[in-house]
């Protein structure tokens, strides 16, 4: 009886997000411009088209490689002096970060997809600790209470003006609901500025990491990324198995299609992590925690992923490059955003609800919500083939295994 | 036996197409009217396959108003569908009492079909048509995930088309074409109908025709899903609507040919979520109009229902949506 009422409320959801109208003139609005911007970034950039070809190659050959990538990675981590853990599942991954952490701390968080993943913010605070997220859409969402409804632009579906109430509120600053965009980031500036600088903990993902030297790639437009790995002592990164490739030269072309891809034709900061902060200035002698953290751990999640790289038809979920030009192009997530999904979003949602969070009845959910009309599939830089995958599933879900 | 992961309305389509091997449920009688007056042979190597979707569109039409103001309203479209399945499995034939409610106000002209016929006509074509006895291509089982149902469904349609003497089929539904082309041949051992959509046929013999519309229009084309990214059948329509007189073919910028917006119908999307469906095909018909067309060109009939509902929903006036088969009719005429 559950099974329905699930369904029901799932659909209820759905319709009350596609009767919002401020959430459609939102999600209108960025879609248009998202084309707009990937268009021209294409158009400047037209190599890219060829090296997304390259990518696919890339990660068919990464994928089932994926854990012997990621011990490579964490030798090399450690030849550098970090320290790299592989964490089976999410619970895992959950106690290794909270050893690290202890209780009581100040941490600021750059955002991390594979952290909403496993529910990481709210087990920090719940075990005692502070907890900041840095990235603008993400800290508007801590602050309402909410969660994300695009896996780039987490508060998408939040209007300035509601923006402006919640700043008044939660920073103690009044902010008029006329106030102008500029206003609102630099009060979101002003406010998280010192808990850079006070946090005991950074905490990050990475977009692509290369197993050769160990070095995590991370792409981000704002700096906050750049503070919360930088200014405090300790830098902890969780990543997915998945975003494991061989060498750097293959690391930089998946973060090049990444970020066009995401509607970029280059974005403001691409940091490369391979270890903690180090110096020899003083008598060649190694020291390390100069300016940036002086411990640098790594956890790389397999939560399910090794597990989806075993079905041929779902592994191609995994090659997926969170650059969400896919959302853009569906026509049901136009009108529900992030409703449409779970942890991750759209077609590939149901994927992940099925096989990484053995959840069948939200999978089912989703999968049926998938319109199969495969423009998601053209937009994709590696050609995920959405609908192929939908069918697969639903085969499953109907029929059993 | 199938979990019960599968949504009710897709369920009530699989029922329907098992039990009466059309997706609404209702005697088959009902499919054939449409060709009546047409005198089309039973028995012929190559069959037109008209399918469900044309078939019944004025029923399915009916029915899904119907299905909207339930999804809409507290009770929601789920219960009354799966009320549906359970009378079914106590021999009341729920969808078969509401067919004859729903065909009475209907009438028996499916203007796409017919259009079909007769531009076939002209171009020297008599293909022969099963009628009442046209199977199932069971698409929706598939789409359902029930896929030994879609496989058992496709036998028995392949069984059916080889012992009526068919060799090559004309289908006309993207779904059907897809399934009959695409699917089938993965499922049966040694598949041998030539599967050929109607475009592919009239684009390639329309050229020695001078083709005029009976008036001058702005015209825009909406590409369906199975048409566009399943088929590949782009250029083929635009090229016919190009070579028509009269016609000035506008369309959306951002939306068009593979970048073409789902109307949110077909696959079965619009049983299980015909509130959502709507809103879908609204946004669609929107994106459509903004080209200023006075005629909406389209080639599937979940298409069809859907845009039509959009205009009805924006409450325009002045525009009409058309299948390509009757505006290829129309620019044939005189």
């Amino acid at each position: 009886m559950s099974k329905k009422s699930d369904f029901k409320n799932y659909k209820k959801e759905i319709m009350d997000a596609a009767h919002n109208d401020r959430l459609r003139l939102a999600l209108s609005r960025a879609i248009k411009s998202f084309r707009g911007n990937v268009k021209k970034a294409l158009e400047k950039y037209p190599g890219t088209v060829d090296m997304a070809e390259e990518v696919i190659e890339i990660k068919q050959k990464a994928i089932p490689r994926m854990e012997e990538l990621a011990e490579q990675a964490i030798r090399e981590i450690e030849e550098n002096k970090g320290k790299g853990y592989i964490a089976r599942t999410a619970d895992e991954a959950l106690d290794i970060i909270s050893d690290l952490t202890g209780s009581g701390k100040l941490i600021v968080k750059g955002k991390t997809m594979t952290g909403e993943e496993i529910g990481l913010r709210e087990h920090l605070e719940e075990i005692g600790n502070e907890v900041y997220e840095t990235d603008l859409g993400e800290f508007i969402l801590q602050k309402l209470g909410s969660r994300p409804m695009h896996i780039l632009s987490p508060s998408i579906h939040v209007p300035r003006e509601d923006v402006a109430e919640l700043f008044s509120r939660v920073i103690g600053k009044d902010i008029k609901p006329e106030a102008d965009i500029a206003e609102l980031v630099a009060a979101a500036r002003e406010f998280l500025r010192e808990k850079f600088f006070q946090a005991d903990i950074g905490i990050s993902g990475a977009n692509v990491v290369a197993a050769e030297t160990g070095t995590l790639f991370i792409i981000e437009n704002e700096g906050n990324i750049r503070l919360a790995t930088g200014a405090p002592p300790v830098h902890i990164a969780l990543v997915g198995m998945e975003k494991l490739v061989p060498t750097l030269a293959d690391a930089y072309k998946v973060s090049e299609v990444t970020w066009r891809y995401a509607n970029y034709t280059v974005p403001s900061y691409v940091s490369l992590i391979s270890g903690p902060s180090k110096t020899g200035d003083i008598e060649k002698v190694t020291t390390y925690g100069a300016h940036g953290p002086k411990e640098f751990h790594v956890i790389f999640l397999d939560g399910g992923r090794t597990e989806l790289a075993k079905y041929p038809k779902l592994q191609q979920a995994l090659y997926c490059l969170r650059c969400g030009g896919c959302l853009y192009e569906c026509p049901v997530f136009a009108v529900t955003a992030g409703n449409f999904g779970d942890k991750y979003f759209t077609g590939i949602g149901a994927v992940w609800a099925a096989v990484v969070n053995k959840d069948p009845e939200k999978a089912a959910s989703i999968a049926y919500t998938c319109l199969t009309c495969g423009r998601c599939k053209e937009r994709c830089p590696v050609k995920i083939d959405v609908p192929e995958m939908i069918i697969e599933l639903r085969k499953s879900l109907a029929e059993g295994e | 036996m199938e979990k019960d992961l599968v949504p009710p309305g897709l369920t009530f389509l699989a029922d329907n197409i098992i039990s009466t091997q059309n997706i609404l449920g209702i005697d088959k009688e009902q499919s054939a009217r449409w060709a009546q007056h047409l005198n089309l042979p039973r028995q012929a190597e190559t069959a037109f396959f008209a399918g469900c979707g044309y078939q019944f569109s004025g029923q399915l039409e009916a029915l899904m108003s119907l299905i909207r103001q339930m999804d809409k309203s507290v009770i929601g479209a789920e219960l009354p569908m799966r009320f549906a399945r359970f009378q079914k499995k106590l021999g009341i034939n729920l969808p078969g009492m509401y067919s004859k409610v729903l065909s009475r106000g209907s009438t028996a002209e499916v203007p796409p079909l017919e259009a079909a016929i007769k531009v076939l006509r002209k171009l020297g074509i008599e293909p022969g048509y099963l009628a009442e006895e046209e199977p199932c291509c069971g698409a929706p089982l598939y789409q359902a995930g029930l896929h030994r149902k879609f496989t058992e469904n496709a036998r028995q349609a392949y069984k059916k088309l080889k012992s009526a003497g068919v060799r090559q089929v004309i289908s006309i539904v993207p779904y059907c074409t897809n399934a009959l082309q695409r699917l089938f041949p993965q499922f049966i051992k040694d598949y041998d109908l030539e599967v050929k959509h109607f475009l592919e046929i009239v684009s390639e013999d329309l050229s020695s025709y001078e083709l005029r519309f009976p008036r001058e229009v702005k015209v825009t084309y909406h590409d369906p899903c199975q048409m566009v990214r399943y088929l590949s059948l782009v250029d083929e329509p635009r090229r016919i609507l190009r070579a028509i007189k009269g016609i000035e073919l506008v369309e959306p910028e951002w939306t068009k040919e593979k970048w073409s917006t789902c109307c949110g119908g077909g696959g079965g999307f619009e049983a299980v979520f015909p509130e959502l469906s709507q809103v879908l095909a609204v946004n669609r018909t929107s994106e459509l109009l903004e080209t200023g067309a006075e005629i909406i060109v389209t080639h599937c009939p979940g298409c069809v229902m859907q845009l039509k509902n959009g205009l009805r929903e924006l409450k325009v006036e002045g525009v009409e949506v058309l299948d390509i088969a009757q505006v290829i009719d129309m620019a044939m005429e005189k």
